[in-house]
């Protein structure tokens, strides 16, 4: 029984896919070492173990992700941890550059 | 501070030993962990970067309350959310990790107790680089003092490079050696475990920009007994003959095959080497095959086969990353490598006696879409290159792309294809190869 009724196209072809049995099998917590596992949607692969489902660009939830702490052993999180990351990139979508990886390289 | 840190609270070899991967980079491999401390500890970071720690109960659950504190969304993103995370925390995960890793360990207080090995030497070292085969080196190590050496490393890959440099190292807890390196002009790290003798040396050698572009490597310390280390190809066909490079210390005397494997010629040899032309008789016994230099003995590093039935391609699930292109951030490049297979007299994939051949060189490299979602966002087109030759990956750019539908980042899902010409047939294996948006927040242990 349907409890849930698909309204735009999008949801029309995952609703036609789950119908027809072409949905990807779901491979919880199968990521490479050190990956986020925690896959909603995910950082580096998606529950599918694919990255269609990600956020694409990245950029354009970039600070989504860093302002609620959403993987925060890969995107330096704002919330607590280093609050002023993204002081010299207004727009991520535009300024990504000036974003600095939070840990530098170590020393020669 | 960190060496006595390391020194006075770190960990003993046998607690370290599982979990090295990660000290090691040898990222692109999938955890196997137990599920509950996996999906409440491991999600964001790998398992073993907790599985490397020891503590009391008290500081185990400091830990919870600090992630708690720190990153809140631990208690609503995925498997934070469907249960209650806190309670299950302090609860289960605490005594759990405790009894698991605790602070005060039997083996802790044993290895505190042991005499710690000096590392100078001359060192016989073997490895294998992809898109440039077997590497048979010498290390020369002087003590500059206490736990610090300095190095200097010459010696040959299978396709003929030389490669040859020096470096610094530092031995962290009496047995966790640390060495920077420069090797004709590249930035080289050894992430190397001693063993209790302190005459073997395991562990990585990596590029120091490129984590994944590395080798596991093995290396003797020559202390005047004979000794073998590794032979090169670790594969020899039946019916075929072969140069095969052995390695060691203090290699003299009788070469000694097995039944079915006949010396042809000695190529060459010294006290570190021996070359030599081998024949494999058609009737050869399939398996591993020991090997004696005098004295020395190498079991199960050389097999006889009948065929090359498959590849199967290492590592198979890997992780490449998008990167430079102005920002802060390198590319990440992945690498892999063909292993030969020989499904055994019943010829059947995936049985006991299947017969894994080591690495097959010669093999060559593509890359195709995953599925038909990769298909139709061209992400062979957009997500990098695979070098034909060497099986190394590198990512595009990153950044949003406008060539791309929603300007989407150069990621993608492809398959990665190799192939090898076997006489009259194309032997080929495959892998999955992710290629992702870079991390901004990058530890050292991830």
């Amino acid at each position: 029984m349907k409890h849930l009724k698909a309204l735009n196209k999008k949801a029309q072809q995952l609703a036609e896919a789950a119908d027809n049995g072409n949905t990807d099998e779901v491979v919880a917590m199968q990521t490479v070492v050190g990956c986020a596992a925690t896959t909603d949607p995910g950082w580096e692969v998606d529950m599918f173990g694919s990255v269609a489902g990600l956020c694409q660009p990245m950029e354009a939830d970039l600070y989504g992700c860093s302002d609620p702490c959403w993987w925060p052993a890969q995107v330096p999180d704002t919330m607590n941890t280093y609050p002023d990351w993204s002081k010299e990139a207004n727009s991520a979508g535009s300024d990504w550059r000036n974003l600095d990886a939070v840990y530098p390289a170590d020393e020669e | 501070m960190v060496k006595y840190l390391a020194d006075t609270q770190g960990l003993a070899p046998a607690e370290a030993e599982p979990y090295r991967y990660l000290i090691e980079q040898d990222l692109n491999q999938v955890e196997s962990f137990d599920p509950e401390l996996a999906v409440m500890c491991g999600r964001c970071h790998s398992s073993a970067r907790f599985a490397l720690q020891r503590r009391t109960e008290a500081e185990w659950e400091h830990l919870v309350h600090f992630h708690l504190g720190q990153y809140p969304s631990i208690e609503y993103s995925l498997y934070g959310r469907d249960r209650d995370w806190l309670h299950l925390a302090l609860t289960q995960s605490v005594p759990e990790l405790a009894q698991r890793f605790p602070l005060e360990s039997e083996s802790w207080a044993q290895w505190q107790a042991a005499d710690k090995p000096e590392l100078e030497g001359r060192w016989v070292l073997s490895g294998h680089m992809a898109g440039k085969g077997y590497l048979y080196a010498i290390m020369t190590v002087v003590a500059d003092k206490k736990d610090y050496y300095s190095l200097s490393l010459a010696g040959r890959y299978a396709n003929g490079e030389s490669v040859s440099g020096t470096g610094k190292a530092v031995v962290y807890t009496g047995y966790d050696w640390r060495a920077q390196l420069q090797l004709d002009g590249v930035a080289m790290r050894q992430v190397l475990a001693a063993d209790s003798s302190g005459n073997r040396l395991t562990g990585r050698m990596f590029q120091k920009e490129q984590e994944l572009i590395g080798m596991r490597i093995t290396a003797l310390r020559d202390v005047g007994v004979s000794q073998l280390n590794s032979v090169f190809p670790s594969h020899i066909r039946r019916g075929r003959s072969q140069t095969l490079l052995l390695t060691g210390t203090q290699l003299s005397g009788e070469i000694q095959l097995p039944a079915g494997l006949a010396l042809e010629e000695i190529v060459s040899r010294d006290k570190n080497h021996v070359a030599i032309r081998v024949h494999a008789a058609k009737d050869a016994t399939t398996g591993a095959a020991e090997l004696r230099v005098g004295p020395a003995i190498l079991s199960g590093a050389l097999v006889v086969h009948e065929r090359l039935d498959a590849l199967s391609v290492e590592p198979a699930y890997g992780i490449a990353r998008v990167g430079d292109n102005g920002g802060a951030t390198p590319k990440v490049q992945a690498v892999f490598r063909a292993v030969g297979m020989d499904f055994g007299p019943d010829n059947v994939a995936g049985t006991k006696d299947d017969i894994r051949l080591g690495y097959i060189d010669d093999a060559s490299w593509t890359v195709a879409p995953w599925d038909a979602a990769a298909e139709r966002d061209e992400d062979v087109k957009f997500t990098g290159k695979m070098d034909p030759g060497t099986g190394v990956f590198s990512p595009a750019d990153a950044g949003p792309n406008p060539l791309r539908k929603r300007s989407t980042n150069n990621a993608g899902n492809l398959k990665v294809i190799a192939s090898y010409r076997d006489g009259e047939q194309d032997v080929t294996g495959q892998a999955h190869l992710i290629v992702t948006v870079q991390r901004w927040n990058s530890p050292p242990l991830k």
